[in-house]
């Protein structure tokens, strides 16, 4: 027997090397990861760098007041708390219209879609200029209500809560129902009927298996409908005006009026943390099913 | 199949031949584009700007205004964000905003050699060595809705008045013509005249607050406002002036402006030439077709405001100037930033 090592195995032909597998990755990545640099990363670290300094160098002065006083802590609200009515209002009327959308047939089924779908092809600022017209006195909403005697006379709807809650519904609503009737269309329905031959009821078979199996849609929309409203401007500035600021608002005065791009910089950075940790707890909530 | 895109020296002569020809025969194959110019300006005026000023001076000059409407304020930030490359040439605000625009360095002068109408204007609209001009003197009041309201508003403390809860609109402090609102509380608040009012502001938001229960909105969009106002969804709007109001009044709208008791306001508009003016020696025939009798003649009859040029006369119904009262605009620019700032904390 000799002692001769074996020759290797020869590599086959097509499979090339690791290290130049990697270097090809790399070099099919680099162009993207060049735009994500250059687009997305720079530009939040000049904003970042922005909002920590003014005329005297580095600075938590804006931060200071942003989070240190009641008024700005009042703006912060304002946004945290237009962005959670919209969201829990949205999942009300969504997961619901999801279904219907998913269990429909035919023409209906194509007729509720295209209700959902045109809607995004009209311009924010005209659907929220609508809402206005609709919320008025003489408008649509006020003479249904008066017409069925639900009301005497019309009642003030325009630059109120109401209104910005509303038309803050109206137009983030199919961000809601799109992911959750994408997972609800690909549901078996037959999964509801094996639970039921094992013995549970129409609620228990709904709580411990449907919810389960569409939370990923439900945390899906949730995340995209709450980061869309914790930062919209259009909508509020519109619907409400001035009397209801909000940290969108606030940064758009920051930088065209008052003259202090270092302090909407600042206000720019917490939208932002707000928005990535509701999307970081939704992905982790989507690992975790549902378990924080 | 391959083209050889090698000319010979009598292809090119047939070429440059057919071209010649042709350019004789086409001429508009030749004529540039007509030169493009920014113009910035407020956002109300952007109607009628469009439809009856601009032609004017489009086809005078062969140019065409890209028209940047939005608040003076706005502008002045863009101003200062472009000072390096300047997009727009020329620009049109109000006096305060004037008034940092020049200390900032974003305007130049304009002198009578280059925008000769300058010397046929009324003493008093050439300012700061013609850093800017006025090319329009609109006056402010209160406008009203005359489908809500028989009789006009007598006195500014008629927007306080508890009848008209959540009925009324005022602009908000970051457009100029919201000083008027504050200057009437001032006024209301000392019962001194507008004269010396004026400087107490503390007084004047403390009047402001107690409008807060008669607010239906506060607007930073005029056209938005005017738009309830026609409604008849708002009832009055404080502060507003007759270059918006009038025009709609003149359009059929239930609309009208009213000079309370104690007066009402002179509201100067200025237009100047950014500096760097990216349009260069058109920004100068610009500006001087904005002060020329034929847009001073349109601009008085169809929005309302007395003309800078002393060729041209004051329209019919334009109150009497002595009865305007105008304020003290340094002060105004000077303290405006932190006016913003509290009216936005007390306002809200």
């Amino acid at each position: 027997m000799s002692d001769r090592a074996l020759p290797a195995p020869a590599t086959p032909a097509m499979k090339p090397a690791p290290d130049r597998e990697r270097r090809l990755a790399l070099l099919i990545a680099a162009p993207a990861v060049l735009v994500l640099v250059g687009l997305f990363a720079l530009p939040l670290v000049k904003l970042l760098a922005a909002s920590l300094t003014d005329a005297t160098g580095l600075t938590l002065t804006h931060y200071a007041k942003l989070l240190g006083t009641s008024y700005y802590l009042g703006v912060i609200w304002n946004s945290l708390r237009l962005a959670l009515v919209t969201t829990l209002i949205a999942l009300a009327i969504g997961y619901p219209a999801a279904f219907a959308i998913a269990r429909a047939r035919g023409w209906v089924r194509s007729a509720l879609l295209a209700s959902l779908f045109l809607p995004l092809a009209a311009s924010v600022i005209v659907k929220a200029f609508a809402w206005t017209i609709l919320l008025r006195s003489d408008g649509l909403v006020n003479t249904v209500l008066v017409g069925i005697g639900i009301i005497d006379e019309p009642i003030r709807m325009i630059f109120t809560e109401t209104a910005l809650f509303v038309g803050s519904v109206n137009i983030f609503l199919p961000f809601m129902i799109l992911p959750i009737y994408t997972v609800v269309a690909q549901f078996d329905g037959r999964l509801t009927e094996a639970a039921a031959t094992l013995g549970a009821g129409p609620l228990e078979a709904f709580v411990k298996v449907v919810v389960p199996l569409t939370l990923p849609g439900v945390i899906a929309g949730v995340a995209l409908v709450f980061s869309l409203s914790v930062s919209a401007y259009v909508v509020p500035t519109l619907l409400i005006g001035e009397r209801y600021p909000t940290l969108s608002t606030t940064i758009a005065k920051a930088y065209l009026l008052a003259r202090q791009p270092e302090f909407g910089a600042a206000a720019g950075v917490v939208l932002l943390a707000i928005a990535i940790a509701v999307v970081a707890l939704s992905t982790r909530l989507g690992r975790t099913g549902g378990k924080a | 199949m391959v083209f050889d895109l090698r000319i010979s020296r009598r292809s090119a002569l047939r070429l440059g031949a057919g071209a010649f020809a042709g350019s004789l025969a086409m001429p508009a194959i030749l004529r540039a584009a007509p030169k493009e110019i920014v113009v910035g300006g407020p956002a109300g005026a952007a109607k009628y700007f469009n439809a009856d000023v601009f032609p004017i001076i489009e086809k005078a000059l062969d140019v065409k205004i890209l028209y940047e409407g939005t608040n003076s304020l706005t502008n002045l930030q863009k101003m200062q964000a472009d000072k390096a490359s300047p997009k727009m040439s020329v620009v049109i605000m109000d006096d305060p905003v004037m008034l940092p625009a020049a200390a900032s360095g974003l305007i130049t002068p304009i002198a009578a050699s280059t925008v000769p109408n300058l010397a046929k204007l009324v003493p008093g609209t050439i300012h700061q060595d013609g850093m800017w001009a006025n090319y329009q003197r609109p006056w402010a009041g209160i406008a009203y809705s005359t489908k809500r309201m028989p009789a006009a508003p007598k006195s500014w403390a008629t927007l306080w008045e508890p009848k008209y809860g959540q009925k009324i609109i005022v602009p908000s402090l970051q457009n100029t013509e919201g000083f008027w609102v504050l200057l009437a509380a001032a006024h209301l608040e000392t019962g001194k005249p507008y004269k010396e009012a004026q400087y107490d502001i503390d007084a004047a938001f403390r009047k402001l607050k107690s409008l807060k229960p008669n607010l239906l909105n506060v607007y930073t969009n005029a056209p938005q406002a005017i738009n309830l106002l026609e409604q008849g969804e708002a009832w009055m709007i404080g502060g507003q002036f007759s270059a918006y109001t009038l025009i709609r009044k003149a359009d059929g709208s239930p609309i009208d402006l009213a000079i309370p008791e104690g007066g009402g306001f002179s509201m100067p508009s200025g237009i100047a030439k950014v500096a760097g003016a990216p349009a260069g020696t058109t920004s100068d025939a610009v500006i001087n077709a904005f002060l020329s009798p034929e847009v001073q003649t349109v601009l008085a009859t169809k929005a309302f405001v007395a003309p800078t040029n002393s060729t041209v006369p004051t329209p019919a119904g334009y109150p009497d100037a002595n009865s305007l009262f105008a304020p003290d605009w340094a002060f105004i620019a000077k303290e405006r930033a932190g006016w913003v700032e509290r009216w936005i904390k007390e306002m809200s």
